[in-house]
Parts: C-alpha cells; structure tokens; sequence
C-alpha cells in the first residue's frame, strides 16, 4: 500500500495536530505517549475528522465521507452493536458477503448466535476485527487493539493479527502507545510527540533505546513432538503436546542469538544458518532481519562489528525451544 | 366524547404529532456541533418555564383565526383556535421540551463511536440511525413519550386559552374539574376524574421508569 496523510487540525483546548507522512508499506505503525494525537491522527484518516489529505494507492480519499471511505475502523472497546448477536454485528456492512472461512480463523464460528453482552473482552475484540474484516476494506485502521491485556493475551492477539494480514491480504494502520508493541508487526512507523511526526521511517528506527521487546510472530506446521516446521526450517518450539496441524508461535527479537559459528555443544535447542536480510539502526542498537525463516534479532551495535554482518551475509541463529511460545492455532 | 376520552385523544394525538421533531431536534441537540445549538435548546425549552397561559396566549396570537395562519387553517378544515386541535396544539407544545429533553439523554447515552462503526462499515448516516441509533434508543423515546403524554394530559393554562372550555370538544380532564370546582357539589362528582387522572400519570410514569431501566440494560449502561 501506498500511503501519503496531511492531517492539520486544531481541537478545542489547543491542542494542534499537524502529522505528515508518506510511505509504501502494508503495514504503518503510529506510536507516541498518550495525548499525542494518534487516535485524532487516525480519526483524520477515516475521515471522521474533516479537513485532511488521505491519499491510498494513488488514489485520494479526502472528499469521501466515512462510509464511503471503505476503512474498517476497530478500536480497544470492540464496539459491537449490543442489540444484534455475533452473526448480524458480522453481516452489518452492505459490503459483507458470506462469512466464509473468516469466523474460523478469528475463533468465533461458535459464538455466531451469542450477544454481545455474553462474550468475553478478548472474544467481542476478536468478533469487532471479523466484522471489519468482512467489509472488505480497502484498509484496516485499528486503534489500541492490544491495550488492556495480558502479556500472553497480547502475544496472542499480535501474532493473530500477523496471520490474518498474510492471509486476507488487508493493509493495516495500528496505533499504540508502546512502540514496541507494534514494530513487530508495523514495517513502517510513525513517532508522534504533541501532535508532531518527530521520527518516521522503517519502523525499527522510530525504537528508542530500551524498546528492545520487539516481538516476531511465525505461523508453521508441528512435524512432531514439539517441533515445527516454519518455512522449510525445524524448530524446538514451547508448544503444548497436544498441539497439531498449524500453529502460531511468538518469539521476542531480544532472545535470538547470531553467531559466526556453530557452537559445538549448547543447551538451545535450535540452531541453524540463515541470510541476513536487512540491518536497521534504532537508537543504541542494532535489528538485525534475516530470512527463511523471516525473524528479527537486537544485537549492539559492538556485536555488529564483530560478527562483521551485512545484508547478503549468512549468519548462524540460535534460540532456546522456550524462545518460541505457543500462541493459538493458526 | 366525555373529558376522559378527549384528554387520551389529545395527549396520543400531541404526543405522536410531536414525536418525530422530538427526535430530530434531539439529534441536532445531541450530535451537532453547531454553534446555534444552544440558542435552539434555549428556545425549545421556553415552555418549560413559560407560565402556561402566557403560551396559550402567544399560540392565540400565532393561531388567531383572524390571523392569516389561522384563517388558512380553518379554511383548509382544520382551525386550531377553539377546536380539540388547538389542545392538541398546546398539549404538543408544553410537552415538548420534555420530550426532547427525555430523548436527547437516550441520545446521549449510545457511545457516538458505535453510529461512527456503522459508517465506516459502510453504512450510510441516514441508514446509521434506523438500523443502530434508533433500535438502541427507542425504549429511551417511548420513556420520554410516555413523560410527555403525562405532561400533556395534565396541560390547563395553554388550553384553555387557545381551546377554550367547549364540553364534548376540547374539555379535557382538568377543565372539567376546574369547571366542576366552580359549581355547586362539583367536588363529589370530580373524585372519579382525579383517580383517573391519578391513575393514567401514575401508569405513565412507572412505564417510563420501566422502559429507561430496561433499555439502560440493553445498552449495558448498568453493568
């Protein structure tokens, strides 16, 4: 997606937005404390905010009022219609063609006749991004979707959102207070500071020093016990026994080990070469991205040095089975 | 028609004349930023603190059948100065700032964002508020009915003066018990008209008690 916002607009109180940026990702990130404007920021995007140049793909939404923007709005509090159950809440776009196998990948085909008021948090948030998603949006803008869970919940509900983008194909804009929550999945991000874009850019280099819990979300195939096949490579992974058929694992940049070489005897159960993709600077570190399987590693940049990296060279990764944690079937 | 049936005539007939701008102007009210909003509720809530006759009189003015609004009106069937259609009128009118008052806090109590999530699902304003404002506030208007039918079958100042006092036409309850009052053993005969009108408010008020608890559930206001 090819995204170009200038969102200039004063609130009452004096509070002033004025964020431009442009980018070609297929997922933007918008960061920054709280108060800063994202959710006005995205609110311009949509269109509920007047008076803002949106321009996707080529292609400028700014005369278009909300509904006919074809954006797929979902925020922290779910926002389900209380007076319709799960299956009608899904089926409320005009645009929204039969539910298909979309139910099932967000895990709420058994709550279809269920309202709203009986559904757990996690589970209305699960149903509110099924009904966007059903919409068919050009674009999926989703404000503090993890705010308010667990670190497990969160890892889960991250990694879901990673599955659902390869698979439905929907450019998403996420917002959040904790960059790191969303570099994970953002490649690109914004940083806003009162109002201000203060750092754009490949989304590791909006990190701040410290940021380093930077999540990698993966989605592979258990091969046995244990073990899971991520494109074409077989790792020791944290998953339940039970666990069959395909699964969605977390792993946090900041375990992942790079080598140069193979160490001999180690307690980590997976280790194997892989290709250096990218290296990006984020303050006082390093993400080193590699591929096959796509990951991303925290190294300092003295560590760098050492291991003489650059995009192309062939590094070795290591990583405890207990690096990669079992998040829910994908 | 005796006075009981002429005053549930004019408060149905006030109340669901009154209904749709009820709601309209709840909406401007509630969803609006306009900056002439709060000259508009200033002005909507006028007959709240009016004395009645003094709106009964001003309604005179604007429907006084030498008027030319008047004289089209009656010439088209339909003269309200001294006709049941003039305490329809007055009833309507003292109602109303209750009603949009009842209204605007059914309004107010459906979180914005959710007619926000029916547009950007594509959802037309216009289709927005039958298939999501309405259906989450229509136990909050028929609360807000019920108040301004109470209200309107109680009415005295303003329907006299627009209605007059014509038994069978525009005699209502309380203008058969001021009538009655003013006459001789009048105070034995109006004992059934004030438990009647006793009971009809008290029915009122509890289904309106009854439809805001309920819709407060339904929005989950409660929870």
């Amino acid at each position: 997606m090819k995204l170009e916002v200038a969102a200039r607009l004063h609130r009452p109180g004096g509070f002033t937005l004025d964020a431009s940026f442009r980018c070609e990702a297929q997922t933007v990130g918008i960061v920054g404390p709280s108060g800063s404007g994202k959710s006005t920021l995205l609110d311009a995007i949509a269109g509920i905010e007047p008076g803002s140049r949106v321009v996707v793909d080529g292609e400028d939404m700014s005369p278009r009022p909300l509904h006919r923007r074809n954006v797929g709005y979902v925020t922290q509090d779910a926002l389900l219609f209380p007076h319709l159950d799960v299956r009608s809440n899904l089926l409320f776009s005009p645009r929204a063609g039969p539910l298909g196998d979309v139910p099932a990948a967000l895990g709420i085909e058994r709550l279809l006749d269920r309202m709203p008021r009986n559904l757990s948090g996690g589970e209305r948030r699960r149903v509110a991004l099924a009904r966007a998603i059903l919409s068919r949006p050009q674009l999926l803008l989703l404000d503090e979707p993890f705010a308010g869970l667990d670190e497990a919940r969160r890892r889960e509900a991250m990694s879901l959102l990673a599955s659902l983008r390869e698979r439905f194909r929907v450019p998403m804009i996420l917002v959040s207070h904790v960059a790191e929550e969303i570099i994970g999945l953002a490649e690109w991000a914004v940083r806003l500071e009162a109002g201000q874009v203060v750092r754009a850019g490949p989304s590791a280099s909006v990190l701040r020093a410290g940021e380093t819990r930077i999540d990698n979300y993966l989605t592979g195939t258990v091969v046995g016990d244990r073990r899971v096949l991520v494109e074409g490579i077989e790792l020791a992974a944290a998953i339940p026994r039970s666990a069959s058929g395909e699964v969605r694992l977390a792993c946090y940049a900041a375990d992942i080990l790079l080598a140069r070489e193979r160490p001999r005897a180690i307690s980590a159960r997976n280790c194997f070469e892989a290709v250096v993709r990218s290296l990006t600077d984020a303050e006082e570190m390093v993400i080193v991205e590699i591929e096959s399987p796509r990951l991303r590693a925290v190294v300092t940049p003295q560590a760098l040095d050492e291991l003489a990296l650059s995009p192309g060279s062939s590094v070795i990764v290591i990583a405890k089975a207990t690096a990669f944690a079992h998040v829910g079937a994908a | 028609m005796n006075s009981v049936e002429i005053s549930l005539t004019v408060g149905v007939v006030s109340t669901v004349l009154s209904l749709p701008l009820a709601i309209a102007m709840a909406l401007y009210l509630e969803r609006t930023r306009s900056r002439v909003r709060h000259a508009v509720q200033t002005l909507i809530m006028l007959p709240l603190v009016l004395p009645p006759v003094v709106t009964g009189y001003l309604l005179l003015k604007v429907f006084s059948p030498i008027g030319p609004l008047g004289r089209t009106l009656a010439r088209l069937g339909a003269p309200v100065a001294f006709h049941w259609l003039g305490a329809v009128i007055a009833a309507a009118v003292v109602g109303f700032p209750l009603f949009v008052l009842m209204i605007a806090l059914a309004i107010k109590a459906v979180d914005p964002r959710f007619e926000r999530v029916s547009r950007s699902l594509g959802v037309s304003p216009w289709r927005t508020f039958w298939r999501v404002t309405l259906p989450l506030t229509w136990p909050g208007i028929l609360a807000g009915a019920a108040v301004a039918f109470a209200r309107g079958l109680g009415e005295f100042g303003a329907t006299i003066i627009l209605a007059g006092r014509i038994p069978g036409e525009t005699q209502t309850i309380p203008l058969q018990i001021y009538a009655e009052l003013d006459a001789p053993g009048g105070e034995r005969r109006i004992v059934g008209l004030v438990l009647t009108a006793c009971a009809f408010c008290l029915v009122c008020v509890a289904l309106s008690r009854i439809l805001d608890s309920w819709y407060r559930r339904r929005l989950e206001l409660d929870r």
